[in-house]
């Protein structure tokens, strides 16, 4: 209770605008996704758009909000994009922070609304194409993979009754989508025992691959029912074979994460387990 | 009947409402449940929180003739009630000048349909406004022993310290747990003379899909006395994939006199979101009935963003004057100033508020 004593807020020593302790100094903030990122998304945003508590699995830390926000279908209104890129007037996080969507309070919820010279930058982005930063859009080694959705780190689960639910996956860099197809990327369901050795399992066939952004490339993997049955699933994007997938270069992806090229990604989740 | 059912629709919608007030319970001497359906209070009223709303609070009960106050019951089978929270606001940030707007908070309808009496029912609680309606809370429960235990299951806000009405509170904002963010799951709690304690486990999504096997457990007991109550909670999110979520507080209350003291400390271990961070956040506030129908209401808070880091605090003190004339309808003015780091102007700024709150 001693911390609850008042007149004790910070003096900012050492700090920039976010609390951080300076590094590099803070430039302006200008249409560029990651200057967005750190003046807006990360400090503003992801005090409560963030893990898995995010409010309806929407997270806006850096990790995440490329791929949860460009060409993504929005939860409360799925017949809008997140950020539709070209289009701001159809953008649904226009509409969130401007404070005019269909559904729910303007953001920041509780605070007061951005100032309007913040979201003409964002607006900017964008109308300019919604592009990734330089930096977030480059990979310096053999292209990897992460799931952006559902949140793994092993045998995990995921709903399957809501379009949040969709698979999404991240590259570090861009891809030669042409190499991603339905020969390349497979879901696989346990036959309901969660193992995928015993000969029970079985493929889930039809699946529809949205290619969010290209560079980075972010997929949207959706089952061509739409949901699936509860059971234990393995996603497995090729990196070696005749269907790997390919980055620019020609070159077979780095699937497993370990900085060669010519690896499978493999992923393994739940659905059902909610409760 | 059916005229009945319509004119208690008609005044939902007219009517304005208050939500949660912890201090209510601690100047009354009471638990949550002895005037909220919810046994960690907050949405709908009961009977008597209902009449209690209509004929304690008020500095005047408009009585009509021929008729009895307001229970929200319909029926034995049937109750309903609602909230409307209306403002007008005045922000001023430094370097940035300011901004003025009404706005419509919320409109909230309850509905508790009692398939056994005190027994089995289920409750929804349905945001009407703004925008086109989505759902805060929908669950069934099933009380046992005399109303002793209850288990529920559904969509719901998750137990957890002081459910204050403001979730700009920093102990409301920062743990995340508030009335934005229902979770869907399992609540198992306790109900006895002095003790209430509710666990419950849930996706850990904040109503999103469920991410992971991983859960969020919310644990919480409160010992009520009289004149004073304190309490602990405990609350674990092992949802996201890069780490866990723990937080922990303790809360507390005191009568003494006209004056309500309410405190809260928050201490936050975060894995889930990047490099470990600790935070810490607090609340003192004192309520004191001026007069009958009138409360002033001082808030001191403290936020630690990242106890590793030096010199960010934040400090937010708020002064509220709560005027409720006469039943069903609230008038609060206040002015909130956020004291943060200089060099961000938002952790600077000061809001002013006069909010027409309504409760049926």
């Amino acid at each position: 209770m001693a911390s609850l004593l008042p007149g004790c807020a910070g003096s900012g020593a050492g700090l920039d605008a976010n609390g951080q302790p300076i590094g590099g100094g803070q430039d302006p903030l200008v249409a560029d996704f990651a200057s967005i990122q750190s003046h807006v998304f990360t400090p503003i945003c992801a005090q409560c758009h963030v893990g898995a508590a995010a409010p309806l699995g929407f997270r806006l830390d850096a990790a995440s909000a490329y791929a949860m926000l460009v060409n993504a279908p929005s939860v409360e209104v799925p017949s809008l994009l997140r950020v539709n890129p070209g289009h701001p007037e159809s953008s649904y996080i226009i509409d969130k922070i401007e404070g005019h969507a269909a559904v729910g309070g303007q953001m920041p919820l509780g605070q007061p609304p951005l100032p309007q010279s913040t979201i003409d930058v964002i607006r900017q982005w964008i109308t300019d194409g919604a592009q990734a930063s330089a930096a977030l859009a480059a990979s310096s080694g053999p292209t990897q993979l992460r799931a952006v959705a559902p949140l793994v780190d092993g045998s995990q689960s995921m709903s399957s009754t809501d379009n949040a639910g969709d698979i999404v996956i991240a590259a570090d860099g861009e891809l030669d989508v042409s190499s991603v197809n339905a020969a390349s990327v497979t879901l696989t369901a346990s036959g309901g025992d969660g193992t995928f050795s015993d000969g029970n399992e079985s493929s889930i066939g039809n699946l529809t691959i949205v290619v969010r952004s290209l560079n980075p490339t972010v997929l949207d993997i959706r089952p061509a029912a739409g949901t699936l049955a509860a059971d234990t699933y393995q996603l497995t994007i090729a990196g070696t074979g005749s269907t790997a997938v390919l980055d620019l270069s020609g070159a077979a992806i780095d699937g497993a994460g370990t900085g060669a090229r010519g690896s499978d990604f493999v992923m393994r989740f739940s659905v059902g387990a909610q409760l | 009947m059916r005229i009945r059912v319509l004119l208690s629709l008609l005044l939902l919608i007219l009517s304005a409402s208050a939500s949660a007030e912890p201090y209510f319970a601690a100047q009354q001497g009471l638990k949550c449940v002895a005037c909220h359906v919810s046994p960690t209070g907050g949405g709908m009223r009961n009977a008597y929180g209902n009449v209690w709303g209509q004929t304690v609070l008020p500095a005047h009960y408009i009585a009509t003739e021929g008729s009895s106050p307001w229970t929200g019951e319909i029926n034995r089978y049937l109750a309903v009630g609602g909230n409307l929270r209306a403002d007008a606001s005045y922000t001023s940030i430094p370097q940035q000048g300011s901004t003025s707007a009404f706005d419509l908070e919320q409109l909230r309808v309850y509905l508790e349909v009692r398939a056994i009496p005190d027994r089995l029912s289920v409750y929804v609680d349905e945001r009407l406004a703004p925008g086109i309606s989505n759902n805060a809370e929908a669950y069934g429960r099933f009380w046992f022993d005399n109303q002793r235990f209850f288990v529920q299951a559904g969509q719901m806000y998750l137990p957890y310290g002081l459910r204050l009405q403001d979730d700009t509170a920093y102990i409301r904002q920062v743990p995340g747990i508030n009335f934005a963010t229902p979770d869907r799951g399992v609540e198992v709690g306790i109900e006895t003379a002095q003790w209430s304690a509710q666990f419950a486990v849930s996706n850990g999504t904040a109503g999103g899909p469920a991410a992971s096997n991983g859960k969020q457990y919310s644990l919480r007991a409160e010992h009520v006395q009289s004149v004073w109550r304190a309490g602990a909670s405990f609350n674990v999110n092992e949802a996201s994939d890069t780490g866990n979520r723990q937080m922990q507080n303790l809360f507390a209350a005191l009568r003494t006199g006209p004056v309500v003291w309410l405190g809260e400390a928050d201490y936050i271990i975060d894995d889930s979101a990047g490099p470990r961070r600790k935070q810490a956040a607090g609340l003192i506030e004192a309520d004191w009935k001026v007069h009958p129908g009138q409360n002033l209401k001082l808030t001191a808070e403290y936020f630690d963003p990242d106890t590793a880091i030096d010199h960010d605090q934040q400090n937010r003190f708020s002064l509220l004057w709560e005027f409720t004339p006469i039943q069903f309808a609230q008038i609060r003015l206040g002015v909130r100033n956020y004291d943060g780091i200089p060099q961000n102007d938002l952790q600077n700024r000061t809001f002013v508020f006069a909010e027409l709150n309504g409760y049926f």
